[in-house]
Order: C-alpha cells, then structure tokens, then sequence
C-alpha cells in the first residue's frame, strides 16, 4: 500500500504533532498555577473568599502608617477607597515611602490582612504603578 | 493544498498577534482617565504650594470670573514653550492663573518658577497626582478655563498662540 | 551648535539612504560589476550618523540644555564619564546608536563580502537599507534627538541614577551590536533566498556575522546581569523579568541558529531552519525593542513610555515578518535532498534533537512574556508570570537537552556510531555517584536536582576529557560547552546553598542567629560631586569566628533626588558575601539584608567562557581561509 518512506513520515509527523501538543498543555497548565494575579484593596474587599493563591496588591503607601520592628514592617496600601493592613519581612526597596505607589505580592490572610513576600520596586520616583492608576481610576 | 494552507494559516496567526499587541499598546500602561468631559469642576482639597497650608476648591473658584487651571511640572520641557502664553495671559485682568504642580520637586519647581517668572496667582501641589487624575487630565502641560464653576475649555498640551489667541476672545 | 550639525547630518545620513536604494536598484539592473560608488555612498552615510552621534555626545559633554534629549538626561554636576555614557542611556540616543550600528554593519558588509555575487551584496545592501530607512524615519518622527527649547533651561534633570554605573554605560552598545549584528544575517538571508543563492559558501560566508553577534549578544545579557546583581540589591542576578526575557529570546534563536549554520555548511541540510531563524533572530531583536520601549510590558527596567513610538516599531516590525514571510514562502526552496535523510544517530540528528528543545524554551520564555498582554486585552485582567513558571517549564528540560549536548559532539557527520563507549559509560557512572553523594550529603533529597546534577556534571566531564586528551576535533565548541555545563553547575549550586538574613537594626544592635552575627556599628557621612553617601559599617561573624567588615551605602543623588542602596559585595573564588541596607522614611531602624552567594563569580566566568568558545572560533576560521 504505502511506501516505507511514507509510513516513516507519516509517523514523523505524528510525533511532531504529539510534542506540540504534549508542550502547548504542559505550558498551558502551569500558566494557570503560576500566574499572579493583580487585586486593589476595594477588589479584595469585594472577594467573596478569601483564596489561598499568590496575588499582587497595590496602591498607595498610607501617609504615618510605616511602622519597622526588628522582624518585620507593617504598613497600610490604599486606594482612597479602601485599606488592607500588610505584614512584610524582608527587603525594602528604596522607593519604598510613604504617600508613594507600591506593589506587593504575597498571600492573603483574610480580607483585612495582606502577608506579604516581597515588595516590588521601580526605579523611577513619579512612577505610579500602571495597576495603581488604573485603581485610582475607578475610584 | 498544504502548501497553501500553511502561509494563510500562519499570516493569520501573525494579524491576530499584530491586532493584539495594538490593542494592548492602546489600553495598557497609558492611563486615560474618563473621556468624557464633565462640565463641571470636580471639587478637592490640596496643599499650597511651598506652604503648610490646605486649601479647598470652593475657596479658589468664584463664579462672574475667568480661571484657568494649568497642570505643570518643572520636569516638563512643553512647559517651558508655554510659559510665555502663561505669562502674557497672567497680564489680563479678568483672569486668574491657577498652577497645578504636577509630580514635582519643590526645589525644582520653585528653580523653574525663578527662572521664568511666576504667572501663577496660586500654586497647588498634586504630588502623586490623583488631583490631576480627578480632573481628568491626559498629561502634563494641559490647561482649563473655568467660568461660573464650569469647565468652558479644555487645552491639551501646550498652549501654542492659536490657542491663546482663543483664550483671549473668550475672555474678552 | 553642536545639536544643530547633529541634526542637519542626520537629515543628510537619511538623503544618503534614498540614495543608496537609487544606485542600488539601477546597479542591481544594469551591469555585472558591482559598482563602487555603492560603497563609497555607504560609508558617506555612516560617516553621516557617526557625525551626528558625536554632535550628541558633544551636546552632552558640554551641557547644551537647549537640547530637549540632554535637558531631560543630563546636568551639570554629573562625572563627564556618565555625561558621555548618557548619550545612549536615553531612548532618543540609543536609537541613534542603533542607526550608527545598522549603517556601520552594512558598510563592513560591502567590504568583507568581495567574493560574494554581485547581485547578492546589492540585494543584501537594499534589505539592509529598507530597515535602515524606518530606524530613520522613526527616530526623526517620533524620537528626535535633537529637539530645541526655548527659552534655554539652565539646568537639566539629570540622569536616573540608577544608570549611573560603568556596567550599564557600556551594556547598550554590546547588546546593540548583538540585536542589530543579526539584522544583517535578517537580511543576507533574505537575499539568499530570493537568489536562491542559499549553499555551503554562503553559510560559511555568514557564519562570521553569526558568530560576532552571537558574541556580543551573550556578553550584553552578561553584563546586563551583573548590573542586576550588584546595583538591584536583591542579589539575584536573573529575574525572568520581560525586559530580560526580550534578550534571552535573540539569544536562544541566534544559538539555535550558529549550529543549524554548521549543518548547512557541512552537509547542506536544514535550510528552513536557517532561513526561519535568521527571520525570527532579528525579528525577536525588533520585539524586544517595541516591548521595552512602547510600555507595553509592565516592567521593572522600563524607563520611558510613548504609545506613538510603540505603535510605530509594531508597524514596521510587522511590515518586516510580513515581508520576510512573503519572500519565505515564494521563493524558498528546500535544498535538502531526499536521500539526505539523517541517520538516526548522528551529529546532525543530535543538533536537530536540541534545535527543537531550544525551539521550547523559546517558546516558553516568549508565551510567559506576552501571556499577560494578550490576557489584559482579552479578558482586562492584569496578571503577572512569576520565575516558578519559567523554572517549572525549563529545568527538566535541561536534562534531556545537555545529554544531547554531551552525546552529540561526539558522533560524526553523515553516519555514526558511538565510539568509545567505555569512557562515555564511565563517566557516567562517575557523575551519578557523584551527584548522589552531594545531595545525600547536602540533605536535599530531590530527584530533579540530582539528575540536573549527573546531566551537567556529565557534560563538564566529557568536555574537560577533552581538554586532556588533546583529542578535541572542535576546540571552540569544547570550550563553550564546557563552560554552560559550568554555568549550569554553578547556578544549581548556588541556588541550593545560598543562605540569606534580612533584619531591621538601629545603628549599634546585633542580630544573632545560628550561624551568624551581625553587628551594626556604626555610619559615616560622604559627600561626592553629585551624591551624599551614608556608610554602614557592619561586622559579620560566622560561626568559625571570622570576621568580616561590610560597608554597604546608601545613596542620595542631588539631581534627580533619589536614593539608592549600593550593596557591598565581597567576592572570591568560593563565595560571594554580599550585604545591603536601606532606610525607610522616619524611621530608625535600618532594613539590613545579609547573602552568602557561593560560586557566584563562575556564572559570569562561565558565560566569559561561551562567549569566548564563540571568539575561538572566528578566529580559527580567519586563520585557515
């Protein structure tokens, strides 16, 4: 019926097309488990549950809500709408102010509560997180 | 077949790439606030410029009287070609010059002030600029003129001698 | 004056392109001489936009504020070294420098490539201007470098301080001649293929520009990270951040390319794959410009933001694959004879086998890069892709693909069977024991890692056997795969054994854990040309009682105003100390961060080494022609 050299390319193909698809789900999945999503303080309040996976926050720094301990920095990210009080240990970047847009990432203990895993900075002073604006924007 | 299929199937998934990087060039990081254009001035509560105090909308804006509202920063080089419009304008007497100090340092803003004189009857500050934001501002320079508490005119950019020519008919 | 002469030679440069494209199209015409004049317009053009750069430069050195590029960039007070490198750390100037470095290619091009056909150098020449045009119009359109004000400021504002660093001066122009290098291999290739000129001189003839920015490119991303690692002060020095991930794409596209190009010169196989990433090289190049510049990406390093000058490289990028595609599917021909078909066991088969692993990694790195823009305009949801994804996707992968890179050098052209079978069997025995004894000893009992481990330690074996035995057919492959087994070997390591304190302090406190003391003692003030320094001084003991003094610094930059954390970094052979602090505003305690980094300096003598392979073999290939 078929050649040899038609079968092997057949099968070529098909081994192609397997690896594609093979790689495209394997991507495609843990896309989904590592992605990092981006929530306002008045967008947590609105969560209906407070869910377990990795999230960004971002706002702005409440102005006199620094406070340092030897372990850990507390502080307060807000949109002018709402508040959610943040626990960091860790690095602090320099941009890090009060009154200044900040990003951080980490888990969420309840809807008050923000555990966070680091701070995200940017090297510009006037800059506002594009997610910030964004949030100030629906105020 | 196939072999047609292949450039059309993959020019294709190029358009879609293309579309979506141009929509994304369009929504994401250029932030553009509210389109419409609201006829009335939003109201806030700002800090002088170079001074302690807290000033209120209402106590700046009267009505019977011409404002206009200019969003500027030392860091702006439009502002610098529009400085002299500012100036000649801040001349009229029917006209009130409000600065709006745009994500700015005092020091520089105030070498920039001394360095090109100051046409500003006040100055308020929007250090983060949520006020600029509230007033529905795509950047920095833009200017407002303001009569009976409502927004007659709005100047994006800056201010070129047609537009000052069209400011000085309004006011007249 | 000296913006002015800038300015009217870049207008000039850009009548020396139009032209260009008018001889070239008559010449391409006409005789069978290739002309001369053609070349003479060449290096007019490039004389042009070297003027012009150093009209820039001159703006800089002298503080000419009235220009817009040097009042937004630039002051007074700034170290005339950073007055120059601030030419290029703006966008307006670096465009500029991309433009000196496509019409400076282009005129080595003309000169190096005698022997080629007539109608192929002007083909070439012609590709090469289109893109040389729309940099043009691009940079007078939408990135004038020399925008007047008035009234003049007396003042500018000054360089993000950030920038202020000798690695980051010299960081564009290497990585600029790696991106823009490829736009030459972009467009002989395309050339070639309308020519049907594609055969084994050609490649050989192209393998040299391969090779050069293949070279550049790799030391750009190096010395990019390095930066990273010192001046970020998070002590990492990848970050999988977009604006990196941009430049590790034309990496991976560019590597894939320099061993399809030896297959092609060898065997003259796997012509698609070398026109598919000759395209795809520049291309990815192009698009690593459009993301970082347009402010697309929502990225730590981006600087500036224009959605005008975004939406202009969209265009033209697309204007560029789309033409590419066209040329590709009209005119290409598959050489590859079909009683060519490779044996399953042989070199070609091995490099095919990991054409397509780094064909994934490609594909990875550039769907977790793009992944949220696509998702923000479809569903406006803002996401961002972490390093777990690219660690997930990446690193088993590694451990089929450096067997490959152990197992394929060995095996010859054509046909092959696997000599030595002992010593291949040995030393892989000898790499798994090894790797078992370090995990058990380490208390990591992981099966990835070990196998990660037996992979690169396999590989660094057989290439270092190699070193020995004298028997290597290929010393500058050796050497570069000799040194990614190492840069494997010492990331893993490093990864696994760094250990990592961050405290906050008050000046005078100690800070005790198990294998630490940190001891505050004290700061002093410094005042430089253009910043404040404050000084920590920190003693750190170990738990074998030495001693170590750390100063890191805190910068406060007069002009922009900013303050910056420069890390100390004590580095041997054995292990990077490296110690950070940082003040936050009305606050007493100071945020200190502690790092023991091991073998940190063999990741960049690693990559020293790649490239250096690279280096090797360009110039062995001038030594035999």
């Amino acid at each position: 019926m078929y050649g040899r050299k038609v079968k092997l390319r057949f099968f070529f193909i098909l081994l192609i097309l397997l690896t594609l698809i093979l790689s495209a789900f394997l991507i495609l999945k843990s896309l989904e488990e590592n992605v990092v999503y981006f929530q306002s303080p008045t967008e947590i309040q609105s969560l209906s549950e407070v869910d377990k996976k990795k999230i960004r926050v971002g706002g702005m720094v409440k102005v006199g809500s620094i406070s340092m301990e030897v372990k850990e920095v507390k502080f307060v990210i807000t949109d002018f709408k709402n508040d959610i009080n943040v626990i960091y240990s860790g690095v602090v970047p320099n941009l890090f102010t009060e009154g200044k847009g900040v990003v951080a990432e980490g888990y969420l203990k309840d809807k008050n509560f923000f555990l966070a895993t680091k701070i995200l900075a940017k090297h510009d002073e006037n800059y506002m997180p594009p997610e910030v604006k964004a949030a100030l924007e629906e105020k | 077949m196939k072999i047609k299929t292949l450039p059309v199937f993959i020019t294709i998934v190029f358009f879609i790439i293309f579309f979506i990087f141009f929509k994304g060039l369009q929504n994401s990081n250029i932030y553009v606030p509210k389109s419409e254009f609201e006829n009335d001035i939003p109201s806030f509560k700002a800090q002088i410029f170079d001074s302690e105090k807290k000033i209120n909308s209402t106590d700046i804006f009267d009505d019977g009287k011409f404002y206009l509202v200019n969003i500027w920063a030392s860091w702006c080089a439009p502002c610098r070609i529009e400085h002299p419009f500012l100036m000649n304008l801040s001349n009229q007497k029917n006209l009130e010059i409000i600065g709006l100090n745009y994500k700015d340092k005092k020091e520089n803003a105030k070498k920039f002030l001394k360095e090109l004189n100051n046409p500003y009857e006040i100055i308020i500050q929007d250090k983060d600029g949520t006020i600029a934001i509230e007033w529905g501002a795509y950047g920095v320079p833009e200017s407002f003129l303001i009569y009976n508490n409502k927004i007659v005119k709005k100047i994006i950019g800056p201010i070129n001698k047609d537009s000052f020519l069209k400011i000085q008919e309004r006011i007249k | 004056m000296a913006s002015l002469i800038g300015y009217y030679s870049l207008i000039f440069g850009f009548c020396f392109s139009l032209l260009i494209v008018l001889f070239s199209i008559k010449n391409f015409r006409n005789t069978n001489i290739f002309d001369n004049k053609i070349i003479f317009l060449t290096f007019m053009q490039f004389s042009f936009v070297v003027l012009s750069f150093l009209g820039l430069i001159l703006s800089f050195v002298y503080s000419d504020f009235s220009n817009q590029t040097v009042f937004n960039h630039s002051h007074t007070t700034k170290p005339l070294f950073y007055k120059i490198s601030g030419t290029w750390g703006n966008h307006e100037g670096s465009l500029l420098l991309w433009l000196l470095v496509l019409t400076l290619f282009i005129f080595i091009f003309l000169l190096r490539s005698k022997e080629q056909t007539k109608q192929y150098r002007i083909l070439t020449l012609l590709f090469q201007q289109i893109i040389i045009i729309g940099f043009y119009i691009f940079v007078i359109k939408t990135s004038n470098p020399f925008n007047y004000i008035f009234p003049i400021p007396s003042e500018g504002l000054g360089l993000n301080p950030i920038l202020q660093d000798p690695a980051l001066a010299i960081h564009p122009p290497i990585l600029y001649l790696g991106y823009v290098g490829s736009s030459i291999i972009f467009s002989s290739t395309l050339a070639a293929t309308t020519l049907n000129y594609i055969s084994k001189e050609w490649a050989k003839h192209i393998k040299n520009w391969i090779l050069v920015s293949w070279i550049f490119l790799t030391l750009g991303i190096l010395i990019g990270s390095v930066w990273a690692y010192y001046e970020l002060g998070w002590g990492g020095f990848w970050f999988w951040d977009p604006v990196e991930n941009v430049s590790l794409m034309p990496w991976l596209a560019l590597t894939t390319l320099l061993h399809c190009i030896l297959v092609l010169e060898k065997r003259l196989a796997l012509t698609s794959w070398v026109v598919i990433l000759s395209i795809s090289t520049f291309t990815l190049s192009m698009c690593g410009t459009f993301l970082v510049r347009s402010g697309i990406l929502n990225s730590v390093h981006t600087f500036t933001n224009d959605p005008d000058r975004g939406l202009f490289i969209l265009i033209f990028l697309f204007c560029l694959i789309f033409l590419s595609l066209f040329i590709f599917f009209f005119f290409h021909k598959d050489k590859t004879q079909l009683s060519n078909n490779f044996f399953w066991l042989s070199k070609e088969t091995s490099i095919l086998i990991n054409n397509w692993f780094m064909m994934y990694f490609l594909a990875v790195v550039f769907i977790g890069t793009v992944y949220p823009i696509f998702l923000e305009v479809i569903t406006s949801e803002k996401i961002s892709v972490g390093p777990p994804f690219y660690n997930k996707l990446i690193i088993p992968f590694l451990v089929p693909f450096l067997f490959a890179m152990t197992i394929g050098p060995k095996l010859k052209w054509i046909k092959s069977e696997l000599r030595n079978k002992f010593n291949l069997i040995t030393f892989l025995i000898i790499s798994l024991l090894l790797s078992v004894l370090i995990i058990k000893s380490l208390n990591i009992s992981f099966l990835l890692n070990s196998l990660l481990i037996t992979a690169a330690f396999y590989l660094f074996f057989i290439t270092l056997r190699d070193f020995f035995t004298r028997k290597f057919e290929n010393l500058s492959q050796s050497i570069s795969h000799f040194g990614f087994s190492l840069l494997i070997l010492s990331i893993l390591f490093n990864n696994i054994l760094s250990t990592e304190i961050i405290t906050n302090l008050k000046i005078g406190e100690t800070f005790v854990t198990k294998k630490f003391k940190i001891n505050f003692e004290k700061i002093e003030q410094k005042e430089e040309q253009n910043f404040k320094a404050i000084i920590g001084k920190f003693s750190v003991e170990n738990s074998k009682g030495n001693i170590e003094i750390l100063n890191p610094e805190l910068r406060i930059y007069n002009q922009p105003n900013i303050v910056t954390s420069e890390a100390d970094i004590k580095t041997n052979f054995l292990t990077d100390k490296f110690m950070t602090m940082n003040l936050v505003q009305n606050q007493d305690y100071f945020n200190i961060r502690y790092q023991t980094k091991p073998l940190m300096i063999w990741i960049w003598i690693s990559v020293l080494m790649i490239s250096l392979g690279g280096l090797k073999s360009l110039i062995k290939k001038k030594y035999e022609n």
